[in-house]
């Protein structure tokens, strides 16, 4: 117990966004400070012990206030774990408010009175002591009385150098936090952040990214793009395909947390692509290449980490699919007869584009056996035939189709242009109403005649053709699509160089 | 250890419950339709059970499901209701 003192001002960032001082806390009535630490049990017990009372307390004219001598993320976990509902105040090293406040271990409560002195302290679990503080009832069951730890300020700095990573696995941490998307990630140091952000602004704003309505700062983009184990060389085509998926056309936020399986597929092309070795040939839409596979995570980890899409928790995929995992390949220019999808969608054939599309898993397409376009191009249409459910016509949305480049050549050899191709499927993919009311079926076709052709697509414009995979095989593939959503592809050029 | 967070802590903050009202006779209730299909359905029979409960219910109907609600939505609900209900789902 101390005698009376006025209590050090301060100034501290809080888990609610604005800075706290010490005068907003006792302003009103008396203000109780809680210093505690992630680390220490006692302190996580006594936040525990403290949590159902906060609100009787706050009730009762008296702020709470935790000060964690740890970083604001980690202060909000515990507090979220803890169900500690009162004021979270983060302290960064070197911890000048606990020297300030003379703290030797944690936890220590001080009461302040609403004059802004030091009227009363508690160092480790009390609860009599507590009960004082607080001057209402405490839990009292078992232990009553536990000693904390030391406080950080008290800390040897050659002490801690010699600890620095003993017992302490990174790659667990990670797990522990939630920052994945279930696999081992590459912990965002602010070492490895500052490369990926290059010296760009790390606060210059995105965008809000619902179901969060996170703000998505470069600084969290970039945190994202180290988790995911992108290179620095990749961050560009990353904030290109956020900024894609931020416009309100893509609506990002009703594919984040629909229970349909849709992601978000990124296709890539112009230069970039062989500037950091982004597939585009063997193997295409599979595993195998880091610029592929970390960008593609890198955008799904801005979605359900940042944007609190995260699977089973406001994303309620009830199937999901791997591609969620990681989406991204580049077109292979070099191989396509036809011009590319960049181009086609009005940039010039030197930008180098990401289209971020919204689409499910995707169906693989063999045709080892057609002699001439129109049969290939109606193998290739009617596989897309039973995407969404086998009755849904038309789709009312877009098809992705990956045409592998031995199917793009005999399409070339046999003198047809990706727009005959588009027409051929559009105009082949046909069949009546009567035969298509089975299940589930669109109100389209509920209301049309037995015998009134129906289309899968409203139009040739909604059958998208890039060209990707290896040169050996006639595997071309057509991605399942986002219904419901008004989603829209959209094209962002990246912003590199070299 | 420090680590660059990619969470906004703000948009983190669980909200807490608003107080419950004890009775619902004359409490002015908004009926969102979020327009998912059979939606209205629903809430044509929960708007019958407020009605014979005493609350006075108005709807409300979001341009499509899979968007948030516009903030005018969410003003017309806070400007003109006491409480709230969401049809979700079909």
């Amino acid at each position: 117990m101390s005698a009376v003192a006025h209590a050090p001002e301060f100034s501290l960032p809080s888990v609610g966004g604005d800075a706290v001082r010490l005068a907003d806390l006792h302003a009103d009535g008396p203000a109780l400070l809680l210093f505690v630490s992630e680390e220490c049990p006692t302190c996580v017990l006594t936040l525990r012990r403290l949590a159902p009372v906060v609100s009787g307390a706050s009730a009762g004219g008296m702020r709470v206030a935790a000060v964690f001598e740890d970083p604001l993320e980690v202060a909000a976990r515990v507090a979220r774990r803890t169900g500690f509902d009162g004021i979270v105040l983060s302290e960064p090293a070197p911890y000048d408010v606990s020297r300030a406040y003379s703290l030797a271990s944690l936890p220590t409560a001080v009461l302040i009175d609403r004059d802004g002195r030091e009227v009363d302290r508690v160092v480790g679990w009390d609860a009599a002591g507590m009960r004082t503080l607080l001057s209402m009832p405490v839990t009292d069951e078992p232990p009553l009385r536990k000693p904390g730890c030391a406080a950080k300020n008290t800390y040897d700095p050659e002490e801690l150098r010699l600890l620095d990573g003993g017992g302490f696995d990174e790659a667990e941490e990670m797990f522990e936090r939630g920052w994945t998307d279930g696999l081992p990630v590459v912990a965002p140091t602010p070492e490895r952040v500052d490369a990926m952000l290059a010296g760009r602004d790390r606060s210059a704003l995105l965008g809000e990214m619902a179901p969060a309505m996170a703000r998505v700062t470069l600084e969290r983009v970039a945190a994202c793009a180290v988790l995911a184990g992108c290179r620095p060389e990749y961050f560009p085509v990353v904030v290109a395909a956020v900024e894609a998926v931020l416009e309100p056309a893509f609506n990002v936020g009703g594919q984040a947390v629909t229970t349909q399986p849709c992601g978000q597929v990124l296709v890539i092309n112009g230069p970039v692509r062989d500037a950091i070795g982004l597939n585009g040939s063997v193997g295409a839409l599979g595993p195998g290449w880091r610029a592929n596979m970390t960008i593609g995570r890198a955008v799904r980890l801005v979605i359900s980490l940042t944007g609190g899409g995260f699977p089973g928790r406001l994303d309620r995929s009830t199937l999901g699919n791997p591609g969620k995992v990681a989406m991204c390949f580049a077109e292979d220019e070099d191989v396509s007869p036809w011009d590319p999808l960049h181009c086609e969608r009005g940039f010039a054939a030197d930008a180098s584009v990401v289209t971020a599309i919204g689409a499910d898993a995707p169906l693989s397409i063999s045709d080892h056996r057609s002699t001439g376009p129109e049969e290939l191009a109606h193998v290739l249409g009617w596989a897309a035939a039973t995407t969404w459910s086998p009755n849904w016509w038309p789709l009312g949305g877009v098809s992705l189709f990956v045409i592998c480049p031995e199917h793009a050549r005999s399409f070339a050899e046999w003198g047809w242009s990706k727009e005959r191709v588009r027409e051929e499927m559009f105009s082949a993919v046909v069949r009546t109403a009567g035969s298509l009311r089975w299940g589930e079926t669109t109100p389209f076709v509920g209301g049309a005649a037995d015998d009134q052709p129906v289309r899968k697509w409203d139009s040739p414009d909604d059958i998208m053709i890039v060209v990707a995979g290896g040169e050996a095989g006639r595997y071309s593939a057509v991605f399942g699509p986002c219904l419901g959503m008004n989603t829209e592809p959209i094209s962002k050029e990246v912003q590199w160089t070299t | 250890m420090d680590y660059v967070s990619p969470f906004d802590e703000r948009s983190r903050i669980t909200e807490p419950l608003a107080p419950r009202p004890p009775d619902l006779t004359g409490a002015r209730v908004a009926l969102l339709d979020i327009t998912k299909r059979r939606g209205d359905e629903f809430l044509d029979r929960v708007e019958e059970l407020l009605v014979s409960r005493g609350a006075v219910t108005f709807r409300v109907v979001k341009e499509i499901f899979s968007k948030p609600a516009s903030p005018e939505i969410v003003r017309q609900i806070a400007n003109r209701g006491d409480l709230a209900v969401e049809g979700l789902a079909d």
